[in-house]
């Protein structure tokens, strides 16, 4: 027995001690230093599988691998990509792409309008995993009329087609020596092997994975050899590792505390950017449950709520505060709107104008002997959500609201948006290049929070009637009138409390330069950085 | 010994079923619907024919205690279904990441028993001493400091101001260093705390004084006769330790982006992701069960006066 003991710790010592030759020995993955031209940054996921026709990626991965056939670019304007060029027919029904000759993946093979349309048939195969992306739904079939030529063929003139087919996924191009033996990707692929700039060249799950430059790239290739990411969940780490020198760049939405963040800046000793705005923390408030029925209650409580406070507190100023579900920087939505200032006499008098009165020696307002009790509902895990909430709560009770705070873990939290079990709830918009037609489109599904917000509206119906039109419409100035109609209402009736424009933020060593945000928020701007 | 170890086998059956129906049955009753979970995770909207297509592919249903006994029976052939996240099957993910939490949880006992064996033994020898108080002061520490503030501490004061240890990673020796440490400090406090109250305990027992009497050296003293009596309470609380080890390791494993089983667990918890959540608990239950049992029989072994039946 006494040998067992001796035995089993020394069978500890030797494990702990030998696993650590399991790891990858090399300076980059350990992160103890980094070479010229070598740039370190992290990310809280694993990359995934990098399928790039399925989700289990993360989408800053997938999009430095694979490409679409056209780009986003500042202010929704389309570019080309893959395919040089591009002929809508009249009716919107047809589109002809030109693809560009001399491309190859990354292994050598080459992408022809073969390649092309064989992902456009793993991806129609698996529709309905899709079916989020109205694009999917809109195609009827695709067609090579020519080595470089591909006709995509739709059931309904889909104006948001292009804008769709720059998204990251889940139409972009695998090779087809990547594609499994049944041809089928829905749920694996044989290889990550894209047209993108850079290449998979090393992967360690859950630890780091190691990007190299694709010098057979058809673009301008990038000035960076090699791209390292590590997986590093906790914000407060990741600042540590990237103080250490660890890390070269800290990139993204969400990815350190908005504290760290301001700590960063001030210290002076890196450079802090943020981006324009990308997407909109809006808060929804249900027109269909409890006191948000009222016109008036949502009017007031969108003159009630201190947004810049919100943001110079909560946000040290780093996002821009949103008076427009979307922002005037996205296609049709440069409406002049007039937006709800804070204003809590004005506030006041809608409530007690829709018979909400405060009655001397009670806290909170009160109609037909009930109390205006109203619960905002928002992901437990979000710390920004959390401290705005409170924030409204304080704001509110000045109004005689008594605001009752919900804080679920994400997947209740997700239930709730999807039941519509919420007087107001804490969303977000999709983003460039989704919005506005994603959102928009989303607002007719009642699994979105968009669609039980608006429900309770006379006008529901007729909103949702035009936003089918919108997509379908093929000419501009009808169009604009379109989203005019439906922009215009959802602001008067007040079902958004938009709060602050979200951003990228970035983080980086002074030693690095030729860094510039992109036009959308899940692409990482690797190509122009250098290291000095 | 052996029928006592057969005997503690065939306990843990009606144990590892129990365990297998409070999992199978808390899964259950979690007010989402898997079927719309794994829609949801898919990407797919879950509409009513969606949910109920999925429900008839998974086999929801069906009346429970099938599902259950289902279930069961592909459990015993070492089947725990597909992640609903990575469509992959759960058995190997989870088998993936154990190595990492196992060689974190080695390593933190290893520290556990080089701190606590030797201050345990000091601070009771010289009690009241400088080292005795440094011992107790270690112990508040240990045992009031959350592990997250701990590691943070850690990482700040080595990695960033003396920049000798990285922050993250997986890859030489040294990455294994603050981790664990961070792992091991809490248990360690306890430990020295409790082996010291332990030798106190059996330095004032009669067989000391009568080994003192017979002349017997003071180190044999100490080493053979009180330590291995003082070890069972520590025995004890060490088995329940190595489970909470590595079931526990996983606030550690986030702060130093360990890629162990912890950290899958929770992300799987997040996202809903039932066959992982459902192997995790068995397999975290199975570990528990079996620590109990091997103290179990270290505990027959130091003590010789328990023995079975009597």
């Amino acid at each position: 027995m006494k040998k067992l003991i001796y035995l089993a710790l020394l069978l500890i010592i030797v494990y702990s001690v030998s696993l650590t030759g399991c790891g990858n020995s090399t300076e980059k993955t350990t992160g103890v230093k980094t070479k010229a031209k070598e740039l370190t940054f992290s990310w809280n996921k694993d990359i995934g599988d990098l399928n790039p026709h399925n989700y289990s990626a993360q989408m800053f991965a997938q999009g430095l691998v694979y490409e679409p056939l056209v780009t986003y670019a500042e202010g929704g304007k389309i570019e080309p990509c893959l395919a040089e060029k591009w002929d809508t027919s009249p009716d919107g029904r047809e589109i002809t792409f030109t693809l560009r000759k001399g491309v190859n993946f990354s292994d050598g093979t080459e992408f022809n309008a073969a390649a092309a349309k064989q992902n456009f048939d793993a991806v129609l195969a698996n529709a309905q995993r899709h079916e989020w992306l109205e694009l999917i739904n809109q195609i009827e079939k695709t067609e090579v009329s020519g080595d470089y030529t591909l006709k995509v063929y739709f059931k309904n003139a889909y104006y948001p087609a292009l804008q769709e087919f720059a998204l990251i996924r889940p139409i972009r191009f695998l090779a087809p020596t990547g594609f499994p033996e049944n041809g089928q990707t829905s749920e694996a692929i044989k290889k990550p092997i894209g047209t993108g700039p850079w290449v998979l060249s090393e992967y360690k799950k859950d630890e780091y994975a190691v990007f190299t430059r694709n010098e057979n790239y058809w673009g301008t290739k990038p000035k960076l050899e090699k791209v390292i990411v590590k997986i590093i969940p906790d914000g407060e780490t990741r600042v540590i590792a990237f103080e250490k020198g660890e890390l070269d760049l800290i990139f993204g939405s969400g990815v350190i505390s908005l504290d760290s963040f301001k700590q960063l800046k001030e210290s002076g000793k890196y450079e802090t950017k943020n981006s324009g705005p990308l997407s909109t923390r809006v808060i929804a408030m249900n027109s269909n449950k409890g006191a948000t029925k009222d016109l008036p209650v949502r009017q007031a409580i969108q003159h009630g709520i201190n947004k810049q406070a919100v943001i110079n507190g909560i946000f040290y100023g780093t996002e821009e505060k949103a008076d427009t579900l979307f922002s005037s920087n996205l296609p049709y939505c440069d409406l002049k709107l007039k937006p709800y200032d804070y204003n809590l006499e004005k506030a006041a008098s809608l409530l007690d104008n829709a018979g909400w009165k405060q009655a001397d020696g009670k806290e909170f307002r009160e109609k037909n002997g009930q109390a205006l009790e109203l619960e905002l509902c928002f992901d437990s895990t979000d710390n920004i959500q959390k401290s705005a909430a409170e924030a409204m709560q304080g704001d509110l009770k000045k109004l005689g609201i008594n605001l009752k705070l919900i804080a679920e873990e994400s997947q209740a939290y997700n239930q709730r948006q999807k039941d519509g079990n919420f007087n107001l709830i804490f969303s977000e918009t999709w983003g460039v290049p989704y919005d506005p037609h994603s959102l928009c489109s989303s607002m007719r599904k009642p699994s979105h929070a968009d669609y039980q917000a608006q429900s309770g509206l006379s006008m529901k119906p007729e909103i949702d009637k035009k936003i089918e039109e919108v997509l379908l419409s093929t000419d501009e100035k009808t169009r604009q009138e379109l989203y005019t109609y439906i922009l215009k209402t959802l602001h008067e009736q007040a079902v958004y409390l938009p709060i602050s424009y979200r951003t990228n933020m970035a983080v980086y060593h002074k030693n690095l330069s030729g860094f510039k945000f992109l036009s959308t928020q899940y692409d990482v701007p690797l190509t122009d950085i250098d290291i000095k | 010994m052996k029928k006592y170890i057969f005997r503690r086998l065939l306990n843990i059956i009606p144990v590892l079923l129990g365990i297998s129906v409070i999992t199978f049955g808390l899964i259950h009753m979690v007010p989402c619907d898997p079927a719309e979970v794994y829609l949801r995770l898919s990407q797919i909207p879950p509409t009513d024919e969606a949910v109920a297509l999925v429900r008839s592919e998974l086999g929801l249903d069906r009346p429970l205690y099938i599902q259950y006994f289902d279930w069961l029976w592909k459990v015993f052939h070492l089947d725990f279904g597909k992640s609903f996240v990575t469509r992959q099957p759960v058995l190997p993910s989870v088998l993936y990441y154990i190595p990492a939490t196992i060689q974190l949880t080695a390593c933190s006992l290893l520290l556990m028993f080089l701190i606590s064996i030797p201050l345990g033994i000091w601070a009771a020898l010289y009690k009241d001493s400088l080292l005795d108080q440094f011992s107790r002061i270690l112990a508040f520490i240990g045992a009031s400091m959350p592990s997250f503030w701990l590691g943070f501490l850690l990482l700040y004061v080595f990695s960033l101001k003396l920049d000798l240890l990285p922050v993250t990673g997986r890859g030489t020796f040294l990455h294994l260093i603050l981790p664990s440490l961070t792992l091991a400090l809490g248990y360690a406090a306890t430990y020295t705390r409790l082996l010291r109250t332990s030798m106190l305990e059996n330095l004032n027992k009669d067989f000391v004084l009568y080994a003192r009497v017979r002349g017997i050296k003071e180190k044999l003293i100490i080493g053979k006769h009180v330590f291995k009596n003082a070890l069972l309470p520590m025995i004890t609380a060490f088995g329940m330790s190595l489970g909470h080890l590595l079931a526990g390791s996983v606030i550690v494993e986030n702060i130093f982006a360990w890629p162990g089983v912890g950290r899958y667990c929770v992300f799987s918890i997040f996202s809903r992701d039932y066959p992982v959540i459902q192997c995790y608990v068995c397999l975290m239950a199975v570990i528990f069960v079996v620590c109990n049992l091997l103290v179990d029989i270290a505990y027959v072994y130091l003590d010789p006066r328990i023995k079975i039946g009597r």
